[in-house]
């Protein structure tokens, strides 16, 4: 048979290129496999077999800068990318010398310099990522193309429905490739949907859909020439869905029971590297001996990379609390802290606006100094300029690029901001109320706090989340009022602030746009619209620096958000029953500043701690047992807490006022600790 | 000279132990890629596990008895 035989035949060094990539990922996957089988290796696998062909005939196409998200059954996808054999082994055996230092493992392998920036254990989860990486691409010009790889299972997760349309949306240069084995673990693709194939989906969503066969380098590698070049066109994002059954069962030592024996039996029989084996030799392209001898060639190539990476060394104690943030001195209760100074601002011009204007201009600033600054959001741009006008303006001035209104896709904003921030962006998403966080917890906790961890610190997120807590304001009820901030301090990755004022607004603001890793700020509504001085012009208030708001010596009074202005208030009314409360805004959670609140307590011998989160489980909760612990035997009475009753946030005013703290509760506790 | 040790292997991801119930090879063996080295029964299953590396071999576990997933049963010296 000649090439012309093949409607879609493949040139001959294409196709060798392609075998041999199939060949490399064969034997990198069955190696692993054979020492997971003998007890030299225990980890959760998952095997590739079946898959090969997919990313080896799309190699081609792309280039070194092109960049690939893959997940837990990802092997292939990293081979094909070009990460280093050894590295990829080093990583799974968890050695100092793998991709990501052993810290990521075998489900998140990371190698931004072969431009694989993300392997995810979460289904479904890197796609908005991707479509953050497409979106750098797009806003920068870089030309460059992202694939993003993820199961038929993963089709039907809210994630998939949420980046495919925001992709549509904005003609991302991207290929999302749904690799359909036709299982997801237990779970047949008939069992999971009704859809006869993903593909078909594409229409609904405004994008090119296209079926092909996953296992036929020859089809697969035209297929996938289809979508890049429509990506690197500017045409849009294509949704690729390559057949190819799964060989073995979900992970390394699964059961199969669940799977067609039939069909696999048969598809093992011929597995797609014997078949494109037997059509290259028939084709002409290659001799049997030459293929032989790129088999030899991969297996040796593993082999030098087990051999190797069998010898290195497993990260030791100096690894365990790097790579959690740029800077190791921001994780909570390390020590030394180091925190940048205080600004003085004494001869700043000062200007009395509400704290969103503060926010307001803090964007600006950002927006005006940094090209790599942009905004996403839902409403943000003008003429709404935001539900609480925090964007008023700004659109205007710099544009719907860089202010950036997004569908309701609280996922695949945050994505969007990772994976912009991956390349080099500086992104400030805006999630409209803290409440609506949740659903996009899996983006803030599993990926933009890790992925700088799980990547050995090759990959950073420094992105700012901003949100408005809303309690207290008036009859917002229980979906639209809640502070989460402990949701999010316990989350090792992610910093968190929460200011009282609207110069501490602006200036955290501006430090937190600065900082290399994921902040949360968490804006509380209660000030936003009331009058407050504001320094003009730039300044920064270092993360990780609280604020000694009064100077008193009998009682310390710890708080932060809205419940600082109750804390304020609760020491005037101390003031007037003879007591000296000092008060004390912690500002930011995540660094936090321990030192100013031991010093503090130490001083006074009392301490209550008042927030608007629930009081069950909240922050206050890990600072007074903290506090407990570093000051026992120097208190004058037990550490107590004032928070949030445990309710859901009630409507009606005559609860709502019983559940959240306020200036009376904060005052009578701290007087009960005189007795 | 590396020594690797072969631990029992999670054959199965429900497997929490095995009983070794054959050696293949003897102690100071060579052993090469892929040759039988010993068996080993599981509530479902007898295995068949594979050297995984060319060396000399040692026997640290004794047929008949029941070891947890984990334990080390053997070592090769490269
Ligand atoms: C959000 C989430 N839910 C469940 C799991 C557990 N899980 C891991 S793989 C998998 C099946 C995914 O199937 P599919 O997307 O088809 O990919 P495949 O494993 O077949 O490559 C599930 C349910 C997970 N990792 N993440």
């Amino acid at each position: 048979m000649s090439n012309q035989a093949l409607p879609n035949a493949l040139p001959q060094d294409i196709a060798l290129l392609i075998y041999t990539t199939m060949v490399r990922i064969h034997a990198c996957d069955q190696r692993i496999q054979q020492l997971l089988a003998a007890g030299a290796l225990q980890f959760q696998y998952y095997p590739c077999g079946g898959q090969e062909a997919i990313p080896a005939s799309i190699a081609p196409h792309l280039h070194k800068e092109d960049q690939v998200v893959t997940t837990y059954r990802g092997v292939h996808d990293i081979v094909a990318k070009g990460t280093p054999m050894v590295e990829i082994i080093a990583e799974m055996m968890g050695k100092i010398t793998g991709t990501s230092k052993g810290k990521g493992g075998a489900m998140h392998l990371s190698d931004p310099d072969a431009g694989l920036m993300v392997t995810t254990g979460i289904v479904g989860a890197g796609m908005p990522i991707a479509n953050g990486l497409a979106l750098a691409a797009k806003l920068k010009g870089t030309g460059r193309v992202v694939v993003v790889n993820f199961g038929d299972g993963a089709s039907n997760i809210g994630a998939f429905n949420e980046s495919v349309n925001m992709a549509a949306l904005w003609d991302l240069p991207i290929v999302f490739l749904c690799q359909n084995n036709a299982y997801a673990e237990y779970t047949s693709f008939e069992g999971s949907t009704k859809s006869a194939n993903i593909a078909d989906r594409a229409a609904g969503y405004g994008m090119a859909g296209e079926t092909v066969d996953g296992t036929d380098p020859d089809a697969m590698h035209a297929a996938a020439g289809r979508a890049i070049t429509r990506a690197r066109n500017g045409e849009g994002p294509t949704l690729l869905e390559c057949m190819a059954l799964r060989l073995q069962g979900h992970s390394f030592g699964s059961e199969e029971g669940h799977m067609d024996q039939e069909k696999l039996a048969a598809a093992r029989a011929n597995p797609p590297i014997a078949k494109f084996r037997a059509s290259l030799i028939e084709r002409g392209n290659a001799t049997a001996e030459d293929l032989d001898t790129i088999d030899a060639d991969a297996k040796q190539e593993v082999e030098d990379a087990v051999e190797k990476s069998m010898a290195a060394d497993m990260p030791n104690e100096s690894e365990l609390y790097t790579d959690i943030f740029a800077d190791a001195s921001a994780v909570p209760y390390s020590s030394p802290t180091t925190t940048a100074a205080e600004p003085d601002l004494s001869d700043r011009e000062v200007v009395t606006v509400p704290m969103v204007v503060a926010i307001t201009e803090a964007l600006d600033i950002a927006l005006g100094e940094d090209p790599d600054v942009f905004l996403i959001g839902e409403d943000i741009a003008d003429p709404a300029g935001g539900v609480a006008k925090a964007t008023a303006g700004l659109s205007t001035k710099h544009g719907v690029d860089r202010v950036r209104p997004s569908p309701i896709s609280e996922q695949a904003i945050i994505g969007a901001a990772i994976g912009a921030s991956l390349n080099g962006m500086k992104p400030v998403a805006e999630i409209m109320i803290n409440d609506f966080s949740m659903v996009c917890m899996d983006q803030i906790a599993n990926h933009a706090a890790k992925l700088r961890y799980m990547s050995g610190g090759r990959t950073s997120v420094p992105i700012v989340i901003r949100t408005v807590t809303a309690g207290n304001v008036g009859n917002f009820a229980a979906q639209h009022s809640q502070s989460l901030e402990a949701w999010f301090t316990h989350i090792p990755g992610i910093k968190v602030v929460a200011p009282s004022t609207a110069a501490d607004a602006k200036g955290l603001l501006l430090a937190a746009i600065a900082d290399p890793d994921p902040v949360l700020v968490l804006e509380p509504m209660r000030c936003y619209f009331v009058p407050d001085e504001v320094p003009v012009g730039r300044y920064e208030i270092p993360l990780g620096k609280a604020a000694v708001r009064r100077e008193g010596t009998d009682v310390t009074l710890i708080s932060y958000g809205w419940c600082s202005v109750e804390a304020n208030a609760a020491a005037d009314a101390l003031a007037e029953v003879g007591v000296s409360a000092e008060v004390i805004d912690l500002r930011s959670l995540v660094p936090l500043d321990l030192d100013t609140c031991v010093t503090s307590v130490k001083k006074t011998g009392r301490c209550v701690i008042a927030h608007a989160a629930v009081e069950f489980s909240g922050f206050g909760a890990e600072l007074a047992a903290k506090l407990s612990e570093e000051l026992y035997g120097q208190l004058k009475a037990p550490i107590k807490r004032v928070g949030a009753r445990y309710t859901p946030v009630p409507f009606t005013p005559s609860l709502e006022s019983m559940h959240f703290p306020n200036a009376a509760r904060i005052k009578d506790t701290a007087e009960s600790l005189m007795k | 000279m590396a020594k690797i040790t072969l631990k029992v292997p999670k054959g199965a991801v429900s497997m929490q132990e095995g009983k070794l119930v054959e050696w293949f090879v003897n102690d100071g063996d060579p052993v090469s890629l892929g040759q039988a080295i010993y068996a080993i029964e599981t509530e479902k299953t007898t295995m068949e596990i594979e050297c995984p590396f060319e060396g000399t071999f040692k026997r640290l576990g004794e047929v008949g008895e029941t070891y947890k997933v984990g334990y080390p049963i053997a070592e090769i010296e490269q």
